[in-house]
């Protein structure tokens, strides 16, 4: 196994390690604005696995935008030989959009829960029946 | 320790090792590879193919031309999803005609002090061109619409916090109906885009002619006079933009809106 | 070889962070973790050549949840029960 293959198994145990501590902060977290911030980390974490998958191995990959506006046959295969997948980023770009406008409404539900029950405490909320 | 603790730690441990174990023992198809997938290699031979055009979107940055062409519509609905998440904030903080000047004039200095004042007036402009540049520039280099609209909510962001939010709604004009009014010129303006591709192409969203659609050869412009316009993505990026931009301003200043109102209008 | 040990490092990093912003019981020392997470991750991103998602994401994950967290706190309450 060389440094380079253990390497990216460590950078894939590392991001399965941030996910495991943000599930944990999600359902073990003291307080509703903990447990926001824990899902905050999480969907970044699967944005960054799924880009991590559709990446390239290689000795020059290459960023998925071509340099000219009129390119030669033989530029356009070079591209299609060593760029980065672009289908996962363009799913990201919505996916980031969507965690976003989640996240807001989110936040704005647990202040009007705080102006209602008076407490963000999880455990206090659980004992109020309605 | 707790038991709850330490059935949860086990269980996280047995997580990562079942997933290692996967990667290491299992095939490629979770880890990157030397080679990409089909569907991929063809957007990126066809995004901007002057020999070919049969499929070209005539623009070469090619995460932008599959983000408003070749699924253009998962966009739509992701803009409509966008639409719900502010119109549904805006519902829970419905606030009449709020006079927030109705407990007594205060004659202080508002804001912070004076050198966070001068420098965020030279970095709120900055912020201005930086996202009018990723804007512009987002059909043909990496940017686009929603990037520049997210730049561009960090400067009155900066304004509020350095100033008050009273300049910003008096002195710049940017108050929540005015917010309200550009927000929904966006959204008009993507429809309005859609139906002139409808109407003169045969397809919905449809950028460059198709050999097939029944309406062809006809299609958008690529270029106006000296500048490169890949047809509807120059448009598309710059309603989006203000889609965005000012949804999100609308929220914070929703957000900026001191307790004590809401607790004197709920009663509490 | 350097991208792959960049990409350790802010794999790294960011681990250590978000434990960090887990743990703490003051909200705002947890915010301004998830911030320097949130850094790391936009090396990350830039590593694995994606640029369009790199100026998504700083603008979203470093201005926009920041200022929106510390709205929340101000707002509720700043510590969280604890035992």
């Amino acid at each position: 196994m060389s440094i380079e293959h253990f390497l990216q198994l460590y950078c894939y145990a590392a991001l399965i390690v941030i996910m495991v501590i943000s599930l944990y902060g999600i359902v073990r977290g003291a307080s509703l604005t903990k447990k926001l911030i824990a899902l905050t980390i999480f969907g970044d974490v699967a944005n960054v696995l799924i880009i991590y998958v559709g990446f390239r191995l290689g000795e020059k990959v290459f960023v998925p935008a071509l340099p000219t506006l009129e390119p030669s046959p033989e530029e356009v295969a070079w591209f299609a030989s060593v760029a980065v997948d672009p289908v996962p980023q363009c799913l990201v770009l919505t996916a980031i959009v969507i965690n976003m406008a989640v996240t807001l409404f989110l936040a704005f539900l647990v202040i009007q829960a705080y102006r209602l029950y008076g407490t963000t405490a999880v455990k206090k909320i659980a004992k109020l029946r309605g | 320790m707790k038991v709850k603790d330490t059935i949860i730690g086990i269980a996280a441990a047995l997580l990562l090792i079942a997933v290692m174990a996967a990667i290491v023992g299992g095939g490629t198809a979770y880890t990157p590879s030397t080679e990409i997938r089909r569907l991929a290699e063809f957007y990126l031979k066809h995004c901007i193919n002057v020999y070919n055009t049969t499929w070209w979107t005539s623009s070469p940055a090619t995460v932008t031309s599959m983000v408003w062409d070749y699924r253009g519509i998962d966009t739509y609905y992701e803009t409509s999803v966008f639409f719900l998440a502010v119109i549904g904030s805006t519902a829970l903080f419905r606030i009449a005609e709020v006079k927030l000047r109705a407990e007594g004039e205060e004659k202080r200095e508002l804001g912070l002090s004076t050198i966070v004042k001068t420098s965020t007036r030279i970095v709120f402009p900055l912020i201005s061109i930086v996202s009018a540049s990723v804007v512009l520039h987002g059909h043909l280099n990496p940017g686009g619409g929603f990037q520049a609209g997210s730049i561009l909510v960090v400067g009155p962001l900066l304004l509020m916090a350095s100033f008050s939010r009273r300049y910003l709604e008096d002195r710049l004009r940017l108050s929540r109906a005015r917010c309200i009014a550009l927000f929904t010129t966006g959204l008009i303006s993507i429809i309005l885009v859609v139906a002139l591709s409808f109407a003169i192409g045969g397809a919905l969203m449809q950028n460059q002619p198709k050999p097939w659609s029944p309406k062809s050869p006809w299609g958008l412009l690529t270029k106006i006079g000296p500048l490169e316009i890949s047809g509807t993505l120059f448009f598309f990026d710059l309603a989006e933009f203000l889609v965005v931009s000012f949804g999100f301003t609308l929220l914070f200043l929703l957000l900026s809106i001191p307790e004590r109102e809401f607790r004197r209008l709920l009663g509490l | 070889m350097l991208a792959i040990s960049m990409m350790a490092f802010a794999f790294t990093l960011a681990a250590i962070f978000t434990h960090l912003a887990i743990k703490n019981r003051d909200l705002v020392k947890a915010t301004i973790f998830s911030a320097g997470q949130s850094t790391a991750f936009a090396l990350i991103f830039f590593l694995l050549m994606a640029p369009d998602i790199v100026l998504a994401y700083v603008a979203v994950a470093v201005g926009i949840y920041t200022v929106l967290l510390l709205y929340v706190i101000s707002k509720t309450e700043r510590y969280e029960e604890g035992e």
